[in-house]
């Protein structure tokens, strides 16, 4: 909503109609002769030769799968195997004009994706550079297994053993594979030679590449992006939000100098016709020929075009055709290439929705035969040269995976001699303040940005320098302390972004961006379109690319939208690549409250329940401070939790306030709030302020002490003070805003039973907000944790409180009666 | 719904218990922790509180009957409910004779209604039933928390006697506290004699340790023989460990003996044992020492496991630990069970010589008495005093003869006689 651009009642009720220009499909009707000005006869047989390579590697994971065996290698391994038998001359089509810059991403069908992308930089790349890439590669340890296959005649004979066998050894889930077999088929990749992660989610890696080329765009990178995907995907909502984001119309209205412009990705379908056994055309899918959806998302209807795959040749003609504008900032590009797969979706696949007739009509169109035909016809090669590849490529494949099934050369990670072979990867607990050398691009200086003004005036305690309390408007409150934090790291970091839902201009729904458009430049504080998916999934591919991005979620509740960003790509990337990437993503998440069961939701359990996630709910200005600073001098993705509650919360429990000077607080920390003897609560979120409340009436009313330590952290969380507060007091009573089934609460409170058992003097007790929906605010006392609930809570399961008069039921029979109603 | 109290599992060796007199009576209100009966097991008395709320509507078993534990033993609940299925199987009573009477229109108070406060809107059929707060829900158990359960054994007191003021009766620490600091609750005062003379019912222990002695004297063949032993070893040593002070200056006489007894023992395996039935020897691989305490309730005789394992040190902190908790009442069943041979020790009460009652099964008892002086040939001529300290050994002739046993007296006495050599030798 910038005031720059004026929606025009006249222009906007003024008639008229959309136009759109041609889709082209299948246009590309060259022949061998009328191509040899550009390809020579080298060229031809070489896009041959990396078919058959892709072909073979298929075929060979076909046979291992299905019969256990191989050219008399007998293997097999209980892993995915999701083949593109028939796909290879698509692959090869694409990866031809590609250079180590151009990132690839892929599906989960991307085997030949990855090796035509590593044989098509294998050809460019010169011989010592290819040595230096392999040698540095996991120190060696890949090269060194390639190595006893025997000795390559040349540095790309060794190269290509080299990428085919550290593919087929992370399917095999080997520890000489590219990731130490922790991707596994479906997230396989190569990074020194652009090939960027394929992904298991159909779509997963839409949002992703199109995070991928945000950075290329933002941090000035060299290269495009390439997101390899399939017709099946079109059906999933974040392919499309990934496409509208990639073409958001503020890339050409508001963003300025060399940062105008589209994004430089490429959307390439590999279109064999069917989402797994659903046929995209006539069945499942509306859109009868793919390359129609570029018309449905912008004006330059994404340059889209149906290409036939299953000419090698017609495919590089589009790349070379594309890869212009998409080096032009005229992205993004969608091209629909038509394929087909000969093998089933996974090798459990009893091909029931298609006949044995379309399969043999297919193999009648196959590269690997027409396109050869071609060659020999054109007079490019005699027949039996090709004969001579496909015996090459055979004898190598085989011998490769006779040395990856082979343990001793290809051993497995040892779990039992060294248990922590995933736990070090599951974070990567790095701290490195700016992720690129460069100065930060801002359009005001720091001193001048008025946030930062703003904010310097505040007063960071509860009293001024005359001892006076401070007003509302003038205390520095919670949403001053992250908003500190991102200024302080928008000046330091010069890959810092940071985009959602109505950031820039309004300063996000609860203000945390307010005041900071005037200074930063539009691509580092960018409004995103209302798609949830794309906003965390662009940071996902923006991070692992090595920029630091925070993205806004306006409320917790739409984590939903972005389930699989969060849950799936976001948490498992560090530990799936074997700690070769890094994701320095903040999702900054709001914990509503008065707007009902859709906006009041805190979901921080689904988050802690995610390996791979660190997850923050700070509860003070303080806490705030010092973890987004710690979150943004990190490599590890963090989702962090705000409340709504409290962003007017001054500090009222740190000594002195909040310091002027930056500070971290460690992620997994605790913070004591208050001392005491007699009772330990714990608390998460909002819920502090409550329990403080309670804590003052068991003190007035009882006499008795309660020791507060608020959880900042609930993933990492490091107990030690929390198991010395309760073996002190012997009761712990835990209390957060989230719905008490499922509630990480739980989880603290089975770890202290175990942890502090002969401690304890009663059962620690949650206590949560209702099973139920959110009820209007009206009714908040009904359903999230209250004072009288908490002192209910420690009398009737803990410690009974002489003369208490329970305001709520917390009787063992009417947990049972919740418990059995499901409410 | 009517629920059920069990006789308590208050030791894991403990099978079965004998009740003893039941404090309340069908009809009236029990609350949670009242003490519904006091019941003994071979070793010790107890007293079974309540873990339900209501009306005592059934005993199951009257005084003196044997009861496994963890069985029904009556049945609390409302006046008129049914209890039959809560009547075990080997419950005697008679129909109605222990039972309340039927609709005697007493109402418990369990709670309030609310239905308001919880936000339940009343008035309509399918309005929530919420489950009232303050409603006492009953267990099986005696409740007691970690943190209480710790707390009472490291100070050897027993947590039954604190009344539990946890949610469902839970002793917590505030109870221990309470008891640690203020004792238990005062039990009924004596009723004042009348006449020539007052009649005491026998209860707890007093009952065990009669039918214990009885069943010993009537069912074992036993004899007692005396020896003595020249003490000035172990008078110096124990003037050296006072001298050195710190830990030694606890170790007592009494504690070298079981020392001795501990080491001696073990070359005579057929004293160290038990005659579990008529026939079968059980000769232990350790010794496991019972040793004989005096305590206001009568003798109780705690065990130190694995003795001939543990320092003359070890020994002597053990028997005073387990002293204190038999003093206290609040040790634990388990240590009363599984002795091997018994210690009593009344040297210090001036006793010269005494025959000890076996404690069943056991083979042996070695009863220790005081210290005399007496006169030995000096050598080299003329006679002197010497301390000499009284032992009585009795023995059961089933299982032992006269000359095995005296071979063992003869060995402890050596043994006690050259005791630093016994120390060097562990």
């Amino acid at each position: 909503m910038p005031k720059s651009l004026f929606v025009d009642p006249v222009a906007t009720r003024a008639p008229g109609k959309i136009t759109f220009t041609d889709i082209p499909v299948n246009r590309y009707n060259k022949t061998i002769n009328d191509e040899r000005a550009r390809y020579s006869d080298g060229d031809f047989i070489r896009i041959f030769r990396d078919i058959a390579i892709c072909r073979e590697f298929e075929t060979m994971l076909s046979l291992i799968k299905t019969q256990g065996s191989y050219n008399g290698v007998q293997t097999t391994y209980p892993g995915p195997a999701h083949l593109s038998l028939g796909q290879e001359a698509a692959a090869v089509g694409m990866a031809y004009l590609l250079g180590i810059d151009d990132f690839t991403f892929g599906s989960h069908r991307s085997h030949s994706e990855i090796i035509a992308k590593s044989l098509s930089a294998i050809d460019k790349l010169p011989d010592e550079k290819l040595l230096k890439i392999m040698e540095n590669f996991m120190g060696g340890r890949t090269l060194r297994a390639v190595e006893s296959l025997g000795k390559a005649d040349s540095v790309k004979e060794l190269a290509i053993r080299f990428i085919l066998y550290g593919t087929l050894a992370e399917i095999f889930a080997r520890e000489t594979g590219f990731h130490i077999g922790l991707g596994g088929s479906m997230h396989a990749f190569f990074l020194p030679f652009g090939v960027y992660p394929n992904n298991a989610i159909v779509g997963g890696s839409a949002p992703i590449s199109t995070g991928a080329a945000l950075f290329k765009k933002i941090n000035r990178k060299p290269g495009v992006v390439v997101c390899n995907t399939g017709d099946g995907s079109l059906g999933c909502g974040p392919v499309y939000e990934a496409m509208n984001f990639a073409a958001m119309a503020q890339f050409g209205t508001l963003w300025e100098g060399d940062m105008k412009g589209g994004l430089p990705i490429l959307f390439n379908v590999f279109n064999n016709s069917y989402g797994m056994g659903g046929q995209t055309r006539g069945e499942t899918m509306a859109h009868d020929i793919a390359a129609r959806l570029g018309a449905g998302i912008c004006p330059s209807q994404m340059h889209a075009e149906r290409v036939d795959g299953y000419n090698p040749l017609a495919v590089i003609d589009a790349m070379g055709r594309k890869l212009p504008l998409l080096r032009s900032d005229q992205g993004p590009v969608l091209l629909d290439i038509v394929t087909y797969r000969y093998s089933g979706h996974s090798t459990s696949d009893q091909n029931a929705y298609r006949t044995k007739e379309e399969l043999e009509a297919w193999r009648e169109h196959d590269p690997i035969i027409t396109y050869r035909r071609a060659l020999v016809e054109a007079g490019v090669a005699p027949d039996a040269a090709f004969d001579d590849i496909i015996a090459e490529t055979v004898e190598r494949m085989t011998r490769i995976c006779r040395h990856a099934a082979d343990k001793d050369i290809s051993p497995y990670a040892d779990f039992v001699a060294d248990p922590g072979v995933v736990e070090r990867l599951m974070f990567s607990n790095l701290h490195i303040p700016k992720l690129d050398e460069r100065a930060p691009e801002y359009t005001l200086p720091k001193e001048e940005c008025p946030a930062y003004k703003k904010i310097k005036s505040k007063v960071r305690a509860l009293t001024d320098e005359d001892g006076k309390p401070v007003s509302k408007m003038k205390a520095y409150n919670l949403r001053d302390a992250i908003a500190e934090s991102l200024i302080d790291k928008f000046y330091e970091d010069p890959t810092m972004i940071s985009y959602g839902e109505d950031v820039r201009d309004w300063g996000g729904a609860f203000a945390v961006y307010r005041d900071m458009m005037d200074a930063l430049p539009h691509y580092r504080l960018f409004n995103a379109p209302i798609s949830e998916a794309a906003i965390v999934g662009t940071a996902v591919g923006y991070g692992m690319c090595g920029g630091r991005a925070v993205v806004e979620l306006m409320y917790a509740d739409f984590i939903g939208r972005c389930g699989d960003e969060i849950f799936n790509q976001l948490s498992k990337w560090q530990a799936m690549s074997a700690g070769i990437l890094k994701m320095p993503v903040v999702v900054r998440v709001s914990v509503g409250s008065k707007y009902g069961a859709q906006h009041s939701q805190d979901w921080t359990s689904l988050c802690a329940h995610i390996p791979g996630l660190k997850v923050c709910f700070p509860a003070t200005p303080y806490e705030a401070r010092g973890l987004m600073t710690a979150a943004l001098n990190g490599t590890d993705p963090v989702i962090f939790f705000e409340s709504q509650r409290i962003y007017d919360m001054p500090e009222r429990f740190h000594e002195g306030g909040v310091p002027e000077e930056p500070y971290e607080i460690k992620i997994g920390d605790t913070n004591l709030i208050r001392k005491g003897d007699d009772i330990t609560i714990l608390t998460v979120g909002a819920a502090l302020y409550r329990a403080v409340e309670a804590a003052d009436i068991l003190k007035s009313k009882y006499g008795k002490n309660a020791e507060i330590i608020n959880l900042h952290s609930l993933v990492p969380l490091d107990y030690s003070k929390i198991v010395e507060s309760v073996k002190k007091t012997g009761r712990v009573v835990l209390v957060s805003d989230a719905c008490a089934r499922g509630s990480f609460l739980n989880d603290v409170a089975q770890n202290i039973t175990s942890l502090c058992f002969d401690w304890l003097d009663g059962p620690p007790a949650v206590v949560g907000a209702r099973n139920w929906i959110t009820p209007p605010f009206e009714f908040d006392e009904f359903f999230f944790p209250q004072p009288g609930w908490i002192i209910d809570t420690i009398h009737e399961k803990i410690l009974p409180l002489p003369g208490h008069v329970p305001v709520s039921s917390v009787t063992e029979a009417e947990q049972e009666r919740r418990l059995r109603l499901g409410v | 719904m009517a629920k059920a109290v069990v006789m308590p599992k208050v030791g894991i060796t403990v099978e079965s218990c004998i009740i003893g007199e039941w404090k309340k009576q069908p009809g009236d209100l029990v609350a949670v922790g009242d003490v519904l009966f006091d019941f003994e097991t071979d070793k010790a008395s107890f007293e079974c509180e309540s873990t339900e709320a209501g009306v005592l509507l059934e005993i199951f078993f009257g005084p003196g009957e044997e009861v496994p534990v963890l069985t029904n033993v009556c049945a609390i609940g409302q006046p008129g409910e049914d209890v039959s299925a809560l009547r075990p199987a080997s419950a005697k009573t008679a129909a109605g004779t222990n039972r309340a009477a039927t609709g005697a229109g007493i109402s418990i108070v369990t709670g309030q209604d609310r239905a308001e406060i919880t936000g339940t809107r009343a008035g309509t059929p399918e309005a929530t039933e919420v489950v009232p707060a303050n409603t006492t829900r009953g267990g099986d158990i005696f409740r007691i928390s970690p943190r209480a359960r710790g707390l009472a054994e490291r100070a050897g007191v027993d947590p039954r006697e604190a009344s539990g003021t946890g949610p469902m009766g839970r002793v917590i620490e505030p109870d221990m506290r309470r008891l640690m600091k203020e004792g238990r609750p005062e039990a009924l005062k004596p009723v004042q004699p009348e006449g020539e003379y007052e009649e005491i019912k026998l209860t707890g222990i007093r009952r065990a340790i009669a039918r214990a002695m009885k069943e010993s004297l009537a069912t074992t063949a036993q004899l007692t023989s005396h020896h003595s032993f020249d003490a000035t070893g172990i008078l110096r040593c124990r003037a050296e460990f006072k001298a050195a002070g710190g830990e030694l200056a606890g170790v007592t006489l009494g504690d070298m003996v079981l020392f001795a007894v501990s080491r001696t023992l073990k070359s005579h395996p057929d004293l160290n044992a038990t005659m579990p039935e008529e026939g079968i020897l059980r000769r232990y691989r350790t010794v496991n020492l019972a040793v004989a305490v005096d305590t206001p309730r009568g003798l109780v005789v705690p065990v130190v496991f694995n003795a001939d394992k543990k320092s003359l040190i070890e020994i002597s902190k053990e028997v005073k630990e387990l002293a204190a908790a038999a003093r206290s009442g609040g040790i634990s069943p388990d240590l009363l069970y599984g002795g091997s041979f018994t210690v009593s020790n009344l040297g210090a009460l001036g006793v010269e010589s005494f025959t000890p009652v076996l404690n069943p099964p056991q083979i042996g008892i070695l009863g220790v008495c005081s210290i005399l002086q007496r006169v030995h040939e000096r050598e080299g001529g003329g006679h002197e005093f010497y301390p000499a300290m009284g032992l009585s050994l009795t023995y059961d002739h089933r299982a032992v003869d006269g000359a095995p046993a005296a071979r063992f007296m003869q060995e402890l006495c050596r043994n006690l006689e050259n005791f630093t050599a016994l120390l060097v030798r562990g």
